[in-house]
């Protein structure tokens, strides 16, 4: 993952680990997993984990301690009515600048086409 | 030096028993985990001094919960941290950062900008 990957997720990734919560609840280390499975290869435990306490602060997400045979208990992770607020509005967020990106592109690589109104 | 300057900033018994339980928790870590919770403890100190006790042992509390539970699991402390340790140190501080100095600057800058708004 190169650098203007990683610059870009920054601003998405929390979009992202919540949309994977909304599927089912998880723990961190499910988070990352299925993250490296997508393709984020690059993406550090400890990125997820900060992120997953910010939105644990802001009310987001409900968090569960489930003991687990060796270690300190694990944190699982389930999206709330506040998170799913979040979401939707992460999604139309999306949707937007994605589009407008999209429009860019275009514009950019067929320039001819402009104009002709 | 740590433990001076946790000193002086904690006054509650309750925090000077944390700040001990911490220290036990490191102390079981395996080697390499240790050693990398040390350099991000050292950083953290440098890089976004929290004003609040409480606040700062919990930073370290939850930053002992995330290492306990990749050594135990086998998650090489690089895959915890990633590529950039400073990028992560960073995205870690910044949530604590209502116990940071900087944080009453920050309001106070805030709070300026919206009187010199008014004021026109």
């Amino acid at each position: 993952m190169g650098k203007q990957m990683t610059e870009m997720l920054k601003g998405t990734l929390e979009g992202i680990v919540l949309a994977i919560l909304a599927v089912e609840p998880a723990y961190g280390y499910d988070i990352t997993a299925r993250l490296r499975e997508q393709g984020f290869t690059d993406i550090a435990e400890g990125t997820v984990y900060a992120l997953l306490l910010r939105i644990e602060k802001r009310g987001l997400v409900d968090v569960e301690k489930m003991p687990s045979e060796k270690g300190p208990p694990r944190k699982v992770y389930a999206l709330n009515a506040q998170g799913s607020e979040y979401l939707r509005e992460f999604w139309g967020t999306w949707s937007f600048l994605a589009a407008r990106i999209e429009q860019l592109q275009q514009h950019a690589e067929n320039p001819q086409n402009e104009g002709g109104e | 030096m740590a433990a001076q300057w946790i000193e002086l900033v904690t006054g509650p018994w309750e925090d000077k028993r944390r700040w001990r339980r911490l220290k036990q928790r490191k102390k079981q870590l395996p080697a390499g985990y240790r050693t990398a919770m040390d350099g991000l403890e050292r950083y953290f100190m440098y890089a976004g001094p929290i004003a609040r006790g409480d606040v700062y042992l919990q930073m370290l509390e939850d930053l002992a919960d995330l290492v306990e539970r990749a050594a135990v699991d086998g998650t090489s402390v690089r895959s915890v941290v990633g590529e950039d340790p400073v990028e992560f140190a960073e995205a870690f501080i910044a949530n604590y950062a209502d116990g940071q100095w900087i944080n009453k600057e920050r309001v106070r800058l805030i709070e300026t900008i919206d009187r010199s708004a008014k004021e026109g």
